[in-house]
């Protein structure tokens, strides 16, 4: 069938004539003082000179593995600092001369891991991390890396095992708030708050950014158990250490909307409308309001999510499904993100949306692979209990 | 120090989703005739990584800066692009320079022209390399269209070359895939099959002194059946494609309360008849409503200028082949059944009141944005 024929060439020639991208509306800027980006960092940031000079540092000693590593491990910390996937763009190509391969150094195959499981490609990711812990059995941040990820593909024994590995080479605060992490998910939120606590109240210097990861476990499992109130007190004594962390930031702003306190949101995300995932809870908060600012937030996420369908790649899965969920009522295509989300990501936000969306979508059947997981993991958290129960409940 | 700050950082990430968009640049060409244009938006965050913009190192890049590295820019991006027609390379000019805004902030927009020779070529082979060495992860977002037709496609440093012919069959499938998404709507859309069922009910009763008879014979009734799926049809292509085309738009809050209202008016019409031989003008009427309501499925599906027609009339002709379905299994069953007190008491009676019952529960569902089943 000849489809051009059929329509004729005078409608095709209006309709088709402009080459563009659905959104895309090129302009002339009225003057040269128009600003069309803003950059992250503050000018003369120190990072921005510190990065100089390992820059500088590689370039001039091509062949040393770790000057290069040096450079990728900065900007991978850039990475997760800001949330932003081109700074693991830059540390990859850091990296070039050295492919994973028995030979090359033990950090260099650790980075490599890093920048793997950042773009979900676990499997491979745990590879190198094992090449890793061939070359030095001692590798600590190896062995750390092995149990987040099997902790996010809900293997606990195998998390639990790699945090034993752990212990004898790390401190004790490491060890414990590695045993605390997967007692936490398992059923024993409560006893894993008093430890990690306690181990936290006897240390007395700590790294700030180690103690914002602390802190926001810790209000994770207070809320896990019902206590709102600690929770907070956590999530505030995280943000009060003045590191930018997107994690937490998301974490606070999901506790507060379950409570209903969605101005809250709204004030302290106001400013993070560049991260995808900080924006999602900002348009979730901003719809419950009714604010004005609501539907184009909407409006942006969605553009961000088709743009990252234009590339092919399923990075954000879950809060697409959440976005779809929540924001456009879509129970159906929501729940197939969150379907597929959870082939690879199972930690237990990644079980709350299947579920919820599957109750949405009256789908029981498509939510018994969280309910399993539940059962088995003997999870706590209430909402995703209640979720769970309704979903039970439901007639096929 | 080392392993203290990486444990943090390994459960930390683990867990957090990738919060920023990586970068992409968008590239779209066209040929027409032995013509070939380009259009480049390239984020001006990795301009300025890859060759600075922020003159002033304000943090801020204006518009200002970015006209003083025009010629920079065209000579970097375009050293970073080859376009080969029928084997041979082809000259790439910069012919312009704009901004644009994507959903991730500011871009600079590149327009250029190849030059590949008098001859209209038969294939375009395009091969991209930009940022490839800065950052392994970024992706030339390709368009490609040529005589109308649009293909995409993602070009990567595993696969930097992509080549197209011209005349591939791609339209061809991708009509076939509006079809599909036709059919498929029209199968699930409940309030459309309800609206149009409601109309068909009577078709099988002439209306004499305010009640339904049985019609006598198959002819009457067909033709019944023809003007009120013509109308329909006809009144939702209209608005379906004026919607699309983007002539008109209305909130779908309206589209959809008034569609769940045809729906309520036309089966009452059959408990209590005002309209019978003019059944095919209410069709007509409402058919305008529900082109609309089509039109909001398709612009979901994701539509883009180069297959808007493609899709407009693949769609369309998705729904009609659908309804013509739904007719061709109703009528004949009516029909023969047409003088029996079970269609009669139950299907058209008991049907249209059950359909009714439902339609006004989407109106004020609809309406008032509630949730009542």
């Amino acid at each position: 069938m000849n489809v051009h024929g059929l329509l004729g060439p005078a409608l095709l020639g209006t309709a088709l004539a402009i080459p563009n991208w659905a959104a895309a509306a090129p302009y002339l800027p009225k003057d040269d003082a128009v600003v069309l980006e803003t950059l992250p960092g503050r000018p003369n940031d120190p990072a921005a000179a510190e990065l100089r000079q390992l820059r500088a540092a590689a370039a001039a000693a091509p062949m040393d593995a770790q000057a290069a590593a040096r450079v990728a491990r900065r900007y991978f910390d850039l990475a997760i600092a800001e949330g932003d996937p081109r700074y693991v763009g830059y540390a990859a190509a850091a990296l070039r001369r050295w492919p994973e391969s028995a030979a090359v150094p033990a950090e260099v195959l650790v980075l490599h891991g890093m920048l793997r499981q950042y773009r979900h490609d676990f499997a491979r990711a745990m590879h190198d991390f094992d090449l890793a812990l061939t070359a030095e059995p001692g590798n600590t941040e190896a062995r750390a890396w092995r149990a987040a990820i099997l902790m996010v593909q809900a293997d606990y024994a195998g998390a639990r095992r790699e945090c034993e590995l752990l212990a004898p080479h790390t401190t004790e605060l490491h060890a414990t708030a590695c045993a605390a992490y997967v007692a936490a998910t398992t059923g024993q939120a409560r006893a894993a708050y008093d430890r990690l606590s306690r181990a936290l109240a006897q240390r007395s210097e700590l790294d700030p950014g180690f103690e914002v990861w602390i802190q926001t476990r810790l209000a994770e499992m207070a809320w896990r158990t019902g206590d709102f109130a600690v929770a907070e007190r956590h999530f505030r004594r995280g943000l009060a250490l003045g590191i930018a962390d997107n994690f937490l930031l998301a974490a606070y702003a999901d506790l507060l909307l379950e409570r209903g306190r969605a101005a809250e949101v709204v004030a302290l995300l106001k400013n993070w409308v560049r991260s995808d995932t900080l924006l999602l809870r900002l348009a979730l908060a901003a719809r419950r309001l009714n604010l004005a600012d609501g539907d184009k937030y909407v409006r942006a996420l969605g553009e961000r999510f088709a743009d990252a369908a234009l590339r092919g790649e399923k990075l954000h899965l879950q809060e697409e499904a959440r976005f779809l969920l929540d924001l456009k009522g879509d129970a159906r295509a929501a729940l197939a993100a969150a379907s597929e989300n959870y082939r690879s990501q199972r930690e237990p936000r990644d079980a709350l949306i299947l579920l919820e969306a599957a109750l949405a979508a009256r789908d029981p059947a498509a939510g018994a692979p969280a309910l399993q997981w539940l059962e088995s993991s003997g999870y706590e958290d209430k909402r995703v209990r209640e979720a769970a129960a309704k979903l039970k409940a439901m007639k096929p | 120090m080392k392993s203290r700050y990486a444990f943090l950082a390994s459960l930390l990430i683990a867990a957090a989703a990738q919060a920023h968009k990586p970068s992409d640049s968008y590239l779209a060409l066209s040929v027409d005739g032995a013509a070939l244009r380009g259009q480049w938006d390239i984020a001006l965050r990795d301009l300025e990584f890859a060759i600075g913009l922020d003159a002033d190192a304000n943090g801020e890049i204006t518009w200002g800066e970015l006209r003083a590295k025009h010629a920079d820019i065209a000579a970097y991006a375009l050293a970073r692009l080859a376009v080969r027609a029928d084997g041979r390379d082809c000259g790439l000019t910069p012919t312009g320079h704009l901004a644009d805004e994507h959903s991730d902030g500011g871009y600079a927009v590149l327009r250029f022209e190849a030059a590949c020779g008098p001859a209209a070529p038969a294939s375009v082979e395009v091969t991209y390399s930009l940022f490839f060495d800065l950052d392994p992860t970024h992706r030339g977002l390709l368009r490609f269209e040529w005589g109308g037709a649009a293909q995409t496609g993602v070009l990567s440093p595993e696969r930097p070359t992509l080549a197209f012919r011209a005349g591939e069959a791609a339209p061809l499938a991708q009509f076939l895939d509006y079809l599909r998404e036709g059919v498929w709507h029209i199968s699930i859309g409940i309030d459309h099959v309800l609206f149009v069922l409601s109309l068909l009910l009577p078709s099988v009763f002439v209306l004499r002194n305010k009640e339904w008879k049985a019609a006598e014979r198959f002819r009457d009734t067909f033709w019944d059946v023809f003007k009120v799926v013509t109308s329909f049809t006809v009144a939702h292509s209209i608005t379906l494609s004026l919607a699309a085309l983007a002539v008109i738009s209305l909130p779908s809050r309206l589209v959809e309360s008034t569609i769940a209202l045809s729906v309520v008016l036309a089966a009452l019409n059959n408990l209590k008849p005002v309209v019978a031989e003019r059944r095919w003008a209410v069709a007509f009427a409402f058919g305008l409503i529900h082109g609309f309501g089509f039109a909001s499925v398709l612009a979901d599906l994701g539509l883009r200028q180069g297959t808007l027609l493609l899709a407009l009339v693949g769609f369309n002709l998705g729904v009609e082949v659908g309804q013509l379905a739904i007719v061709g299994t109703f009528l004949p069953l009516a029909y023969a059944l047409r003088d029996g007190w079970f269609y009669r008491r139950v299907v058209f009676g008991g049907g249209s009141a059950a359909i009714v019952l439902i339609a006004a529960i989407w109106l004020v569902e609809r309406a008032f944005d509630l949730k009542l089943l």
